[in-house]
């Protein structure tokens, strides 16, 4: 039903908010019309891009999330998801250097490091007091730990079994003072025996009189004496006065497990008594490898 | 008189409140339902479109006459649109704004309260009317025409929703006016 009169009534005496209206419709078609001109239009896009990262970044805990305490969770998955997109790319990497390395070593003919094989266990408990300083991990003989195997965490080398139970190992840290670790510098080449004693640098002895290592390059394991795969990695070395340090990598892993590597083995040589008559042998480079 | 001491007493908390509460929630509800709006859009794997909410506040607040706070209101939404869909600024304040208007001029003009089938009736026109501007706007702006699917869809949500809950986006009298101050 049309209100006629009372329509009347109204249109005599024009309210201001009707105004108001048309007034800011006409104002906010006007600037739609006038972000035709790209200075005027460009002059809302930091405000776009502002809130739209806010509402699609990504990046930002929820409020959800912030509400139910979770926030902490959700920063840590982020991290987490981040980490493992940078582990894929280098996994990648990893993958290809494998291949290539492979492939060098097949021309070249070249004995190669045996591949790791591993256990990964949690760390039941750690002694820090006046006497060795040991790990117990949740692994033993019958996880397939075999005695002195390498323990290391996600930073780099932690130590080595020295006791071997059923269902637990004991690691001696190299943070130990009766720890020695033959070690090598990456970047320098320069063979020396890493020492213990303190929680967070060892001490480089037997050093080369005429070469010197490079501060602030990582120090590896040399595989001098067998104890230790080549390659592994211990530290960083720096000059403190005289002496060369090395701050342990094995510090910067705080996840609460280690991988015991087996100790690598090199097989005994066998007597000239004992080898095979040469005509069985096939050609001279063949077995090298094997 | 006691029976209208008992139909007082009966009444909903809804029913007593006067429209600043009614609009305050309102807003809040179109904000949720903005906000959820944000996130993606289907259950089960069946996607569906959203509703434009604003366009329920633009609607159901102009059904009591014109008022400065819900055209405010429906600026601010106009603007979070406008980012949201990436429009040029002012356009879906324009949409808001004008069916808002075109709202209050349809009450106006009409006996929306008693006359049911005028009110159904003018709320779809309410809204084919603003998403057929939405599209004229959108397909100027872009210098083609845009796809009519997706916001008939929309408007389909929009409308259908909006009867189930309109009574949410009836303000019963313009915000800031006293009882009984109504004309």
């Amino acid at each position: 039903m049309a209100r006629s009169g009372r329509s009347a009534q109204k249109g005599v005496r024009r309210s201001p908010k009707r105004l108001v209206l048309g007034v800011l419709i006409f104002g906010f078609a006007a600037l739609i019309i006038a972000q035709s001109a790209p200075q005027i239009s460009q002059f809302f896009n930091p405000v776009r891009a502002s809130v739209g990262d806010r509402l699609g970044g990504g990046e930002q805990i929820g409020l959800w999330a912030r509400l139910t305490g979770r926030a902490a969770q959700e920063q840590r998955i982020r991290e987490l998801e981040a980490e493992v997109r940078d582990l894929s790319r280098y996994k990648a990497a990893a993958i290809s250097m494998a291949d290539r390395l492979e492939a060098y070593e097949e021309i070249l003919n070249l004995m190669g490091e045996p591949p790791a094989r591993g256990v990964t266990a949690r760390v039941t408990s750690e002694s820090e007091g006046p006497f060795a300083q040991t790990l117990l991990a949740n692994a033993g003989r019958s996880q397939g730990v075999e005695s002195g195997s390498v323990a290391m965490n996600e930073g780099g080398l932690v130590g080595r079994v020295i006791q071997l139970g059923e269902r637990s190992s004991r690691i001696l840290l190299v943070t130990d003072f009766n720890s020695r670790v033959p070690v090598i510098g990456e970047v320098s080449g320069v063979h020396a025996i890493m020492q213990g004693g303190s929680t967070s640098s060892g001490t480089l002895t037997d050093l080369p009189e005429r070469s010197d290592f490079i501060e602030g390059e990582r120090i590896l394991t040399s595989s001098e004496g067998g104890a230790y795969p080549r390659g592994l990695v211990v530290g960083e070395v720096n000059k403190s006065g005289n002496d060369w340090r090395v701050k342990y990598a094995m510090s910067k892993g705080s996840s609460g497990y280690v991988q015991l590597i087996p100790p690598p083995t090199v097989e005994r040589p066998i007597s000239a008594g004992d080898l095979p008559a040469p005509d069985a042998v096939a050609s001279p480079t063949q077995g090298a490898r094997r | 008189m006691p029976g209208s001491f008992l139909t007082r007493r009966r009444q909903s908390l809804w029913a007593k409140s006067g429209p600043t509460p009614r609009l305050i929630f309102g807003s809040f509800l179109i904000a949720t339902v903005g906000l959820f709006g944000l996130t993606r859009n289907d259950i089960f794997g069946l996607s569906f479109a959203w509703p434009h909410a604003a366009l329920w506040g633009a609607v159901g607040w102009g059904r009591v006459g014109l008022s400065v706070r819900p055209m405010i209101i429906l600026i601010i939404f106009g603007g979070i649109q406008d980012v949201i869909f990436h429009a040029p600024m002012g356009s879906f304040e324009v949409v808001n704004l004008m069916t808002y208007a075109a709202s209050t001029a349809i009450s106006a003009q009409f006996d929306i309260t008693n006359e049911p089938l005028i009110a159904i009736v003018a709320t779809v026109l309410l809204f084919a009317g603003a998403f057929l501007l939405l599209w004229i706007m959108a397909s100027t702006l872009e210098d083609h025409p845009v796809r009519i699917l997706p916001l008939f869809a929309a408007m389909l949500t929009t409308g259908l929703l909006y009867a189930l809950i309109h009574k949410v986006f009836d303000l019963g009298r313009k915000p800031g006016e006293a009882a009984g101050q109504a004309a």
